[in-house]
């Protein structure tokens, strides 16, 4: 019995994963297609690329609410960037990145100097840049020809170059963004797996004060988890903004539940129970997966965030629940 | 006359899986005394307390209660039956953010009794009843917990073990975690409530605490009885019960005759802060010192500048006959200086990871290239330690938790020692660590201890006589005294310490 829970908490979760996979195909055969597995992963890319980041913040035991909205306003740059002041498309993504970047700077420092609790920190990070992002555009959503405050119409658009990170196809069949996510999954699998500084930000995460008394500047390290947080969300804002041509003000709505539902399936994955990037990225894949098939059967879509919730309990219960219990 | 036991555990016997943790123990417990339970660790012992306690339902053997046969299904049972126990982690007995009266009260505030409306007036009535129990009445009970002192919180578990009148009071290593004056406060306190008939339980790491204050003392060796023993103890009796025959002292090799001893560490004048005296001392090549005295002597002060944790006043620190300036504490690891400090569980280990990745941790840049990790450089060094100190594992993936205290505080005490230093100072590195892992620790020190020096800071003076060459007194933030310690006498070093 003890075997079996233990073979259940390690490989369970691959297996159901599997297991879905092999059932939703023999149901509705168009489920394997190489541009239905395409679409699933596209589905995800967003969602995946934000929950790298905040596993980053997880692993050193904090938290990052920020990254829906770092996400959401670094849609609004980049579109401010090219639409309102008519910039070059590579402004727009320096800009984005910049902003992603300075957001997780200043949630690193009102965490790390300030002493505010993290949940705390970004909660409040996360109104300030959802307010912010409203202002520039009066609350509206930026797109060619839109009224600008002094009368004049917006000249500026998209650039092709731009839409192509987030439409563009290579091979004309694996899509930009998804290749985009790739790259970033391996080199954060890489970075956490195979550098000191894997190590250390796990470290920090088990016992900070030992890895203080072990010489290292646990400050930096912690703020350098949130700054790499805000930059990886500045890259899934600029994919989106690259997907949906324009710069909608609702845009970043859900990314945040879904990037943190994410990395806590992500602990399940091989039985780890700490936050890992390639249980992130199964864990979005598997969501992503789960309500195509579901989908595909004809399950209507407003079950989709009821499914989510299902998958993360029974992650959740998987990771903790079925762990010894100590005294 | 034939006094009736009150308690009597009969062959208990417990299997975890394929492992006998326990066969056959069995002790009896008599009102009016101090019972001491020791073996090494891994031995058996808490699992035989834990049955106890009720918190392994699942044994084998019996346990009757004034000759009445009873079962544990749960801690509550135990505790009903009249079996308090009091555990080692004094903050785990106690609850933050409340105040003294409403920890001494806790059961009434708890209890499915208890009124609805919390009556503050009540419960400070029934906290001063309880603190009478232990003589701690005159504590301010509005006073926050966290204001007093641990020796006090100890006491407020205690009395509120106290409380429901136990027929037998578990005390888990109740010394770990306060001072050698707070012991014999808190070994007054033992003596008063074994006359007044309670029956005591006592565990604990220090044996000649064990001999001083026990009238018998029972031993666990390799989850079997390993005997039992009347007054007059011995210390050597009691180690040899537990694990055997072994030497526990290191004798000190150390020539102090020697005319070209090379000073490792200096430190001429140093001032730690305003209210102390400039603090002069020498280690040599070789040496181990040890460093003693009461908390707030300055001990953990001292430790904590020279491994750059605080910037001293005035004064220098002299390395190899270099005079350095630490600023940090990895400028302190760069200069040869290393520190094992005190606590584990909070200041050194990483729970869940590998036995190797908690060696390794302050030398990273050492072990990597790039920032890419070289894992075959790590596994041989890791590997390199668990053999020379002797840590018992499967291997050099085991996650730390799985090793017992003994074995954990190797692997920290490896984490300083396997890289070259200058010195290395250990904090306190001997708390809640059994007597074969002490030895092996020692003998480590001693062996490796061959161009660097050691300052051992500890509260135990037996430990100190056994291991070190000379031992340094502190009291009040100044240097006392300094002697080899072949000729110390113990009384006199007592006396230094404990000197108003």
């Amino acid at each position: 019995m003890e075997k079996f829970i233990a073979f259940a908490i390690k490989y369970g979760f691959l297996i159901v994963m599997a297991g879905s996979f092999l059932g939703f195909g023999l149901l509705e055969s168009s489920f394997w297609s190489w541009s239905n597995m395409f679409s699933i992963l596209l589905s995800v890319t967003i969602v995946g690329i934000l929950a790298i980041g905040v596993t980053f913040t997880l692993i050193v035991d904090g938290f990052d609410l920020s990254i829906g909205s770092t996400a959401a306003i670094c849609v609004m740059v980049s579109s401010y960037v090219m639409v309102v002041l008519n910039l070059n498309y590579m402004y727009a993504i320096i800009f984005a990145l910049l902003a992603g970047f300075s957001i997780g700077l200043v949630n690193g420092l009102l965490i790390v100097k300030a002493k505010i609790p993290d949940l705390l920190a970004t909660l409040g990070m996360m109104f300030l840049i959802q307010g912010l992002q409203l202002i520039p555009s009066a609350g509206m959503s930026i797109g060619t020809g839109m009224m600008l405050a002094d009368g004049t119409e917006a000249e500026g658009e998209f650039a092709e170059k731009f839409l192509f990170l987030g439409q563009g196809r290579l091979f004309d069949l694996i899509p930009i963004p998804v290749i985009a996510f790739a790259l970033l999954a391996i080199v954060a699998y890489f970075i956490l797996q195979y550098t000191k500084w894997g190590r250390i930000l796990y470290a920090i995460g088990g016992n900070e004060k030992a890895v203080k008394l072990a010489g290292v500047n646990v400050e930096r390290y912690k703020i350098a988890a949130y700054v790499i947080s805000g930059t990886i969300a500045s890259l899934g804002g600029i994919l989106l903004a690259a997907r949906i041509g324009r710069g909608d003000v609702t845009s970043g709505g859900g990314l945040l539940l879904d990037a943190v539902a994410a990395a806590l399936i992500g602990f399940a994955v091989l039985g780890v129970k700490k936050p890992n990037a390639f249980g992130t990225v199964v864990g979005v894949i598997f969501i992503g997966m789960l309500l195509n098939g579901l989908t595909m059967l004809s399950l209507p879509y407003y079950t989709q965030d009821f499914i989510k919730g299902l998958v993360l309990v029974a992650a959740l219960i998987f990771t903790f629940g079925l762990s010894k219990s100590e005294i | 006359m034939q006094r009736k036991p009150l308690i009597r555990a009969v062959n208990i016997s417990k299997t975890f899986g394929a492992t006998k943790a326990l066969s056959d123990v069995s002790f009896e417990f008599f009102s009016s005394e101090i019972f001491s339970l020791v073996g090494a660790n891994g031995a058996g012992k808490s699992t035989f307390i834990k049955i106890l306690c009720g918190y392994y339902p699942d044994y084998d053997g019996e346990i009757y209660i004034d000759d009445k046969l009873v079962h544990f299904n749960s801690p509550r049972d135990a505790y009903e039956a009249g079996i308090q126990v009091v555990h080692q982690s004094i903050e785990q007995g106690i609850v933050q953010n409340m105040s003294v009266a409403e920890n001494l009260a806790l059961e009434q505030i708890v209890s499915p009794e208890a009124n609805f409306v919390y009556n503050q007036k009540n419960i400070e009535k029934e906290a001063i009843e309880i603190a009478k129990k232990m003589g701690i009445e005159h504590l301010d009970m509005k006073q926050n917990i966290q204001d007093i002192t641990q020796s006090e919180k100890q006491m407020i578990t205690i009395a509120r073990a106290l409380a429901k009148k136990p027929k037998l009071l578990i005390l888990d290593e109740p010394t770990s975690s306060i001072s050698d004056k707070e012991a014999e406060v808190l070994f007054e306190t033992l003596y008063r409530l074994k006359d007044e008939g309670v029956s005591i339980l006592y565990i604990s790491h220090y044996l000649h605490e064990i001999k001083r204050i026990s009238d018998r003392v029972g031993v666990i060796r390799d989850g079997k009885f390993g005997g039992l023993l009347q007054k007059p103890l011995h210390v050597s009796k009691i180690v040899n019960a537990m694990v055997g025959d072994i030497e526990t002292s290191i004798p000190s090799d150390y020539d102090y005759d020697s005319k070209d001893k090379k000073v490792v560490l200096e430190l001429k004048n140093l001032v730690i802060d305003r209210s102390s005296n400039p603090i002069n001392i020498k280690l040599y090549e070789g040496e181990i010192a040890g460093l003693i005295g009461l908390i707030g002597a300055g001990k953990t002060e001292l430790a904590e500048t020279l491994f750059g944790i605080r910037v001293p006043i005035s004064g220098e620190i002299i390395v190899n006959g270099e005079s350095i300036d630490i600023k940090n504490i990895s400028h302190a690891i760069k200069s040869g200086i290393h520190m094992v400090p005190e606590n584990r569980a909070v200041n050194a280990i990483l729970p869940d990871e590998s036995i190797k990745n908690n060696i390794t941790l302050p030398f990273l840049d050492y072990f990597s290239k790039k920032a890419i990790l070289k894992k075959e450089a790590e596994i041989d060094n890791a590997n390199r330690m668990i053999n020379s100190m002797g840590i018992k594992c499967e291997n050099y993936l085991s996650s730390i938790d799985s090793l017992s205290g003994g074995n954990q505080q190797k692997v920290v005490v490896a984490r300083w020692l396997l890289m070259k230093h200058n010195i290395v100072i250990l904090d306190e590195p001997f708390q809640g660590v059994d007597i074969k892992s002490r030895k092996d620790i020692n003998a480590y020190l001693r062996e490796s201890t061959k161009d660097s020096c050691v300052l051992l800071i500890s509260s135990d003076i037996d430990e100190l006589m056994d291991v070190t060459d000379k031992i340094i007194v502190m009291n009040k933030g100044r240097i006392l005294h300094q002697e080899k310690t072949s000729q110390i006498d113990r009384d006199k070093l007592l006396g230094l310490i404990t000197q108003e």
